[in-house]
């Protein structure tokens, strides 16, 4: 029986769309785990997002200080989602571009503590998986190097990782890295940069970002077998033929304009073939359904469900 | 003949992510909703032309995307003006300005946000003077010295680059019903102006009549927009993160969709002989589309007869 989470990134915070505002209330949260339990899933995902810190939208429950601001405190928040349908937390994604702006130090920095929090609040919420977006987009990079040099910057993530690794691996959980196609160790290259943090580190598997950086993902499966910490079973039929990753925006083409990220079964990637693949090389973990961003959240939801049924587990 | 009033709009369209969409086509058959008329800038200043406003105000949250997609200020200010929009101005907040030790660090901020606005050509840098009442207040009277003292030099500084500060005073602000009025009576009234939100006043519980009378010479532009919330409990508008209600309750409302004595105000405006950008600022509104034109039709169709 395989573990299927869903992943309350579905829901975009950040670009425009029809009656967005809403979002920012705790009335629009706590609905979305009815819909996501109606929809036959039990578990979550939380991307780990202290944007929404600053303005003191803490009805967006992503960071310790939003729950705890609702809640009172983390177990008072699992009591009330498990009361709400939801067991558990399954994955909390943080994603460091957030802070990639101003000056190095300051990303470096902002990024070691919100994800040090991140990690503390998983471990509070019983959640074992932590994944972290291992560089920001190569335009926001590219934008606060300066001086510096790609490997420069490499070098010290590597540091911060290393960091942030020890301390889940106390917290009795496992640290996985996210290689968005906008990144800088965007599709194979994650082999490489996995293999310099001596096994302390695992793979954030996310088949959509894979197959829009242009990469086999079977072969990223078997290159990186025994160390897969999570799956996210995302979609896409995006094509980069202009080197869209570069952009100001990746996950909107200009020129082409597009939703990158599709529901399940909308793109062209074959997940039952990467299920199978996975399986083969021995994962046994859980499951994340992403419609990233998506443009109607109940829609996604029960289009992931359908797919599952029908395709998946079948 | 020129109008005495312009027309602008705060933005708060979230993130656009686009610049100009050319396959609008294509992209509406990917799922044949809506989504795709409201992604991108083209667009959108087309809606600003199209519902009657001549301005958008820009939000700097969003700034680090605009510039992403247009390159430079420059770029986005003349492909506004290609659609018959120009920048009116930029919203700016002076958190920690009531900390003596991080007065530097804010006049640096607010100096860097005019040098932006000036490169936008935008005139009217609408200022929140402080963080939220919660945390920081209430303020003692250095503390309010202390936001007065960096007001003074942005608004300086901000007045030799043809830009005018204008003081923007939120409901849940740490300068609040009981000093907003003293912050203003203690900054320089050559540099530092007030941008009078019709409805953040009335939220506060004041009479924004008498506001009108005793500050109109204060007053460089307004934030226009209503509430049906006068008053609103100092157990409310002190407490942590109450700018978005949990169960969904709205602040703020299209001019006429409140209380706020709307007519009342724009005589005194039009006795005053206000000259300049008035913007109409609809943060919490569901559709903004829809509440950008039920706005502009209020303004032009019923203030208006009284006064444009």
């Amino acid at each position: 029986m395989r573990n299927y989470c869903f992943s309350t990134e579905v829901v975009d915070l950040d670009n425009q769309y029809p009656n967005r505002n809403k979002r920012e209330s705790k009335y629009y949260w706590d609905e979305l785990n009815h819909l996501i339990c109606a929809g036959g899933f039990h578990s979550i995902e939380i991307p780990y997002e202290p944007k929404w810190d600053f303005g003191g939208r803490s009805g967006i429950p992503r960071t310790l200080r939003s729950i705890t601001t609702k809640f009172e405190t983390v177990a008072g928040y699992m009591q009330f989602l498990k009361e709400n349908g939801i067991g558990s937390i399954d994955c909390v994604h943080m994603n460091p571009s957030l802070f990639c702006r101003g000056v190095l130090p300051m990303y470096f920095g902002a990024m070691e503590h919100f994800a040090s929090e991140a990690i503390s609040f998983a471990a509070e919420a019983g959640c074992k998986v932590v994944t972290l977006s291992v560089t920001p987009p190569w335009f926001q990079v590219h934008n606060l190097l300066g001086e510096q040099s790609e490997e420069e910057f490499l070098k010290e993530t590597k540091a911060v990782i290393k960091r942030l690794a020890a301390q889940v691996k106390t917290a009795g959980g496992t640290l996985c890295l996210k290689n968005e196609y906008w990144g800088l160790l965007r599709g194979e290259k994650i082999t490489a940069f996995l293999d310099q943090l001596d096994g302390e580190v695992m793979l954030d598997l996310d088949t959509a970002h894979l197959a829009a950086a242009g990469d086999d993902i079977e072969k990223v499966i078997r290159d990186n077998a025994g160390r897969i910490g999570i799956v996210h079973l995302t979609d896409t039929s995006f094509e980069d033929w202009d080197e869209t990753w570069k952009t100001a925006l990746p996950e909107f083409p200009a020129g082409g304009a597009t939703k990158v990220f599709t529901d399940p079964g909308f793109g062209k990637v074959d997940l039952k073939a990467v299920i199978c693949c996975l399986e083969k090389a021995g994962y046994q973990g859980t499951y994340v359904f992403n419609p990233r961003n998506s443009y109607d959240i109940s829609r996604s939801i029960l289009r992931t469900r359908y797919y599952i049924d029908t395709q998946l587990d079948r | 003949m020129e109008n005495n009033i312009k027309l602008s709009h705060m933005n708060h369209w979230k993130t656009i992510p686009y610049k100009k969409i050319d396959n609008f086509r294509d992209f509406y058959y990917e799922d044949m909703s809506n989504n795709c008329y409201f992604m991108d800038w083209d667009r959108i200043l087309r809606y600003h032309k199209a519902t009657g406003y001549d301005g958008i105000e820009l939000a700097p949250w969003d700034l680090a995307e605009i510039l992403g997609l247009f390159g430079s200020p420059k770029e986005f200010t003349s492909f506004a003006a290609d659609h018959g929009i120009e920048v009116s101005g930029m919203f700016h907040g002076c958190d920690d300005s009531h900390i003596k030790e991080k007065h530097e660090e804010v006049v640096a901020a607010g100096k860097a946000a005019v040098d932006t606005l000036k490169q936008f050509g935008g005139i009217h840098l609408n200022t929140c003077p402080g963080n939220n009442y919660y945390g920081n207040g209430p303020l003692d009277e250095e503390g309010l010295q202390n936001i007065a003292s960096c007001l003074n030099e942005i608004g300086r500084y901000a007045e030799d680059n043809g830009i005018k500060v204008g003081i923007h005073n939120e409901f849940f602000c740490v300068t609040n019903k009981l000093n907003h009025r003293r912050l203003i009576d203690i900054t320089d009234p050559e540099c530092v102006h007030y941008c009078l939100d019709t409805a953040q006043v009335v939220l506060m519980g004041d009479d924004v009549l008498d506001f009108y009378d005793t500050y109109k010479d204060r007053i460089c532009t307004f934030h226009w927009k209503d509430t049906a919330d006068p008053g609103v409990a100092d157990e409310v508008r002190y407490a942590k993160d109450v700018e978005i209600c949990d169960d969904g309750h709205r602040w703020f409302w299209e001019p006429g969709e409140g209380t706020v004595p709307m007519k009342e105000l724009w005589k005194k405006v039009a006795e005053s002989g206000f000259k300049g950008w008035v913007s109409i600022e609809d943060d919490g509104a569901p559709d903004y589309l829809a509440a950008m034109a039920l706005s502009s039709y209020y303004m032009k169709q019923v203030l208006g007869k009284i006064y444009w």
